[in-house]
């Protein structure tokens, strides 16, 4: 016991100590990408990527404000780019050594929390948008290019007990603020009242909200129609087809618009390997790299020159690429201020509470 | 008065089942194939085979291992040491002391030691997930020992006393194993409060320091394979492994005493 527990000590010090190695550290989302982009970057860069994975964005803000450092390159959605500028969590990107930042398309450039694109510049993107079974839909006669077909009744009735819809206010309410025809970041109290009233009508109609499992209830064939994430209905069908189901999952892309959600690459303000992160950005940035994570996952695709590289099944996809006059209808979410998110969760809670 | 106590029967049965059922639908469906596990399809053993080929996965669960060992074994020591103290010594700060870190909320104390930690300009990694499972481990081996302390009888070290024993002799020959029981049953609880732990990890882990419940939660995001089922058995089966050797080393661990 005596030798015992130098000895220890010691592996425990030197596991770090060992890899002697260059090594990128990356704080990423699971399986956002593709390994053999891993690989090909480390053979560029002579070095390792050492990847530590978040599920949330709370997660990572969390961790981060209370001064965790070790952290090279980030990859955030939105409204947490926005929280981590705030904080001073970044390292400006110096953009002369990214060349490859000219591939991203303008549309989900300059964005309002990062004009000039200082700190952040767009990895990958999601949409909320509706997942159906497409035999069943067909079956009904439901229509799957308008948020009604979640929030109307008239059509509701016929696949009551069938429907989820995420377990998120924030993205509910934009769904229904969209389906209203308002901005999905509008802030009238008197529209999110409206909003409340059609989720309050449609609510008994849904089987749940359902924010982890819809993707295995989906593919199982238990729920035929889904708000939810487009990458998440996209692997829902990869794992029907699979699993020899005799349906296809598909996502349809309300014609009212939908939340648009971009991950985006930033550097930490801490970064021990600056100069490593920026050569990370400016090769997830080249088309061929950014391709393979849409290949693997079915991830909206902000490279303009990704395409020639994306397997032909997918380029149709709208969540992929959203064609130019949806791509006006797509909001990202804003950050709402204290006194909102509480009249915002106050009103959630009725929701949830009612009958 | 000598009807069967069929009452008790079903609720002992109820609450067997409930806590044993979900871990054998855990261990049944590894074995699953599909990738999907929503529903029976059909038996292999590939997500075995995954598995040993997962390094990431498998540099998690060793990751979780070592620390694991590493906690038990420091705050066995350590917790030891406090469970006697407190026995001996009654003192009203001491327990206070040993015994906050248990009721603390574990998202307070995960934060407070990432900011200790930060404050200190220590490096985060295995090292500083380790002390923190040690800073909360100590508590549950020194109340297990207390509690076995408690339950002995005092004159049996005074009379090794009277023969003449040192202190350092006598408890190492009549109070350590009389509380050995206690130790190994602290030690192994240390053990899986270690192994299993999640926020506290989460918190005091740096970067690339992955542990087997951090590597598990973030894959659950994507879905559930059966190759988490897979990890989860044969970690039930290390579990299990150390409970049957706890008990071969000291008998009287699993007997009512």
């Amino acid at each position: 016991m005596n030798k015992l527990i130098p000895a220890l000590a010691a592996m425990l010090l030197a596991l770090p100590a060992a890899a002697a190695k260059d090594q990128l550290h990356l704080y990423n989302w699971n399986n956002y990408i593709a390994p053999e982009t891993v690989k090909r970057f480390e053979e560029a860069c002579k070095c390792e990527v050492v990847q530590t994975y978040y599920s949330d964005n709370e997660e990572l803000l969390a961790k981060l404000a209370a001064g965790a450092k070790g952290y090279d390159v980030l990859v955030p959605t939105g409204n947490a780019v926005q929280a981590l500028i705030r904080g001073n969590q970044l390292k400006p990107i110096d953009i002369a050594k990214v060349p490859n930042a000219k591939n991203v398309d303008p549309a989900v450039m300059n964005t309002k929390f990062d004009p000039g694109n200082k700190f952040s510049i767009p990895y990958a993107m999601s949409t909320t948008i509706i997942g159906y079974n497409e035999e069943k839909m067909k079956e009904l006669g439901l229509p799957t290019d308008t948020w009604a077909v979640i929030f109307d009744p008239k059509y509701l009735a016929k696949v009551k007990g069938r429907v989820t819809v995420l377990d998120s206010p924030n993205e509910l309410f934009a769904a229904a603020l969209k389906y209203l025809g308002y901005s999905a970041n509008d802030t009238d109290e008197k529209h999110w009242k409206e909003a409340a009233d059609v989720i309050k009508k449609a609510k008994p109609y849904w089987a749940a909200f359902n924010a982890s499992s819809y993707i295995k209830e989906l593919t199982v064939g238990n729920i035929w129609l889904v708000h939810g994430y487009s990458n998440d209905i996209f692997q829902a069908n990869l794992d029907a087809q699979a699993a020899g189901r005799k349906f296809k999952i598909v996502q349809g892309m309300p014609k009212e618009g939908a939340v648009l959600a971009v991950d985006s690459m930033v550097i930490h303000k801490d970064a021990p390997r600056p100069d490593l992160a920026l050569q990370f950005m400016n090769f997830m940035l080249d088309g061929r790299n950014s391709a393979e994570l849409t290949n693997l996952i079915g991830s909206g695709n902000p490279n303009t020159s990704a395409a020639q590289y994306i397997k032909p099944e997918l380029k149709a996809l709208p969540a992929v690429f959203p064609p130019k006059d949806l791509q006006a209808k797509l909001e990202q979410l804003t950050d709402l201020t204290a006194a909102q998110r509480r009249q915002r969760s106050r009103m959630w809670t009725e929701i949830k509470a009612g009958k | 008065m000598h009807r069967p106590p069929y009452l008790l029967w079903a609720a002992a049965l109820f609450a067997y089942a409930f806590l044993y059922l979900p871990l054998i639908i855990v261990i049944v469906y590894s074995f699953n194939d599909s990738k999907l596990n929503a529903e029976w399809v059909g038996f292999t053993l590939d997500w075995y085979r995954k598995l040993a080929d997962n390094n990431e996965m498998l540099q998690a669960a060793g990751n979780s291992l070592l620390i694991a060992f590493v906690a038990s074994v420091v705050s066995t020591v350590l917790g030891t040491m406090a469970g006697i103290a407190m026995y001996r010594y009654k003192t009203r700060l001491l327990p206070v002391l040993v015994l906050t870190p248990i009721a603390i909320p574990e998202i307070l104390m995960g934060v407070s030691l990432l900011i200790f930690f930060v404050l200190l300009n220590f490096t985060l990694g295995l090292l500083s997930v380790a002390l923190a499972h040690i800073a909360f481990c100590i508590g549950f081996v020194a109340i297990v020992v207390r509690a076995r302390l408690t339950g002995m009888d005092e004159s049996l070290v005074e009379a090794a006393r009277d023969c003449g024993a040192t202190p350092w002799q006598a408890f190492r020959l009549v109070t350590l194993p009389l509380i050995m029981p206690g130790v190994i049953a602290g030690a192994l609880m240390a053990f899986t409060l270690s192994i299993d732990d999640f926020v506290i990890t989460f918190f005091t882990a740096g970067a690339g320091t992955v542990t087997l419940p951090l590597q598990i939660y973030s894959m659950i995001k994507i879905a559930v394979t059966p190759e988490v089922n897979a990890v989860s058995t044969l970690l039930m089966l290390l579990t299990l492994l150390l409970i049957v050797i706890a008990s071969k080393v000291s008998p009287s661990l699993l007997r009512a005493s």
